[in-house]
């Protein structure tokens, strides 16, 4: 296990490296990945195909994901055991982060009328 | 069809890929297609009139190279040409999102710090200059160097000067909005 320290490292993730990671859960190549941002983040973000080849060659020297096969000229990554701590540690941040602002939801409105 | 390929010679730095794209969109809007891009010259082919996206790309990797090509292709783009470490796309004008490669300002700046990596790779490359220049008598020939390697290192200056520049400006950009 990474401690707090190691986590704290490589968090927040941007959204578009959020999305990335999600995907990788299963072996992905990068374009199944863009389209499957696409569709799983309900169209909020889109990543070219010059972004994602960045996020892919960062997060591998970061040993956040890894090579998983590849097939006709398509290289397919994984998340690592670290990778997958990362992530995992970013879905808590945002669960305390959503909750944070549910409950400021009430005084927002309140504001506004 | 007129099929003979057309030259000209225009001249981009490094810094200014984004000129260097709206004047090869341009040249599409008139019919000039590129087929090969060459250091300071470029070879077009005339057709109809047709409103494309250019996009450049800076990537030294030859390890990497045939996955990178497959992912452009696999997201819809034409691989133009490659011009030392340059990566010529292009693709038919949708208005929409799909017009780019890089949808934020960090991955634009990874592109101009590959280059300023690939500039700094280089630099040894003047090494017996260097060394003709540390152990100078004063001959014509080592006053030729050292100007020459001047020269050179000036230029070298500029280049990282502009660069840096350019990804300042794009810091502030993404401070500013996240998309562009």
């Amino acid at each position: 296990m990474l401690t707090q320290k190691e986590l704290n490292k490589y968090l927040p993730l941007s959204e578009t490296t959020f999305y990335a990671m999600l995907s990788l859960t299963q072996p992905m190549h990068g374009y199944a990945i863009m389209q499957n941002v696409d569709q799983v983040s309900q169209g909020f973000v889109h990543i070219g195909p010059g972004t994602i080849y960045g996020i892919l060659s960062t997060l591998e020297t970061q040993g956040l994901i890894r090579v998983d096969g590849e097939e006709e000229r398509r290289k397919y990554y994984r998340l690592t055991e670290k990778g997958r701590q990362v992530l995992r540690e970013q879905i808590r941040r945002l669960e305390v982060m959503a909750e944070n602002g549910r409950q400021m939801i009430p005084a927002l409105e309140a504001d506004m009328k | 069809m007129n099929t003979k390929p057309i030259h000209r010679t225009k001249w981009f730095w490094g810094w200014q890929d984004d000129k260097e794209e709206a004047w090869l969109q341009e040249m599409a809007r008139q019919g000039l297609h590129l087929k090969s891009p060459g250091l300071g010259s470029y070879t077009f082919t005339q057709g109809e009139p047709r409103e494309m996206v250019y996009r450049l790309d800076f990537l030294n990797d030859a390890k990497n190279r045939a996955s990178y090509l497959q992912l452009f292709q696999d997201a819809g783009w034409e691989h133009v040409g490659e011009l030392s470490g340059w990566h010529y796309w292009r693709k038919a004008r949708s208005g929409t999102e799909n017009d780019e490669i890089f949808t934020d300002a960090d991955s634009k700046i990874q592109k101009y710090r590959r280059l300023i990596n690939y500039l700094l790779v280089t630099l040894p490359i003047y090494i017996p200059m260097y060394i003709v220049v540390i152990n100078r008598k004063t001959g014509i020939i080592e006053t030729i160097v050292l100007v020459a390697m001047l020269l050179i290192l000036a230029l070298y200056g500029f280049f990282f000067i502009k660069l840096q520049q350019r990804i300042n400006q794009l810091k502030t950009q993404s401070l500013c909005s996240k998309e562009e």
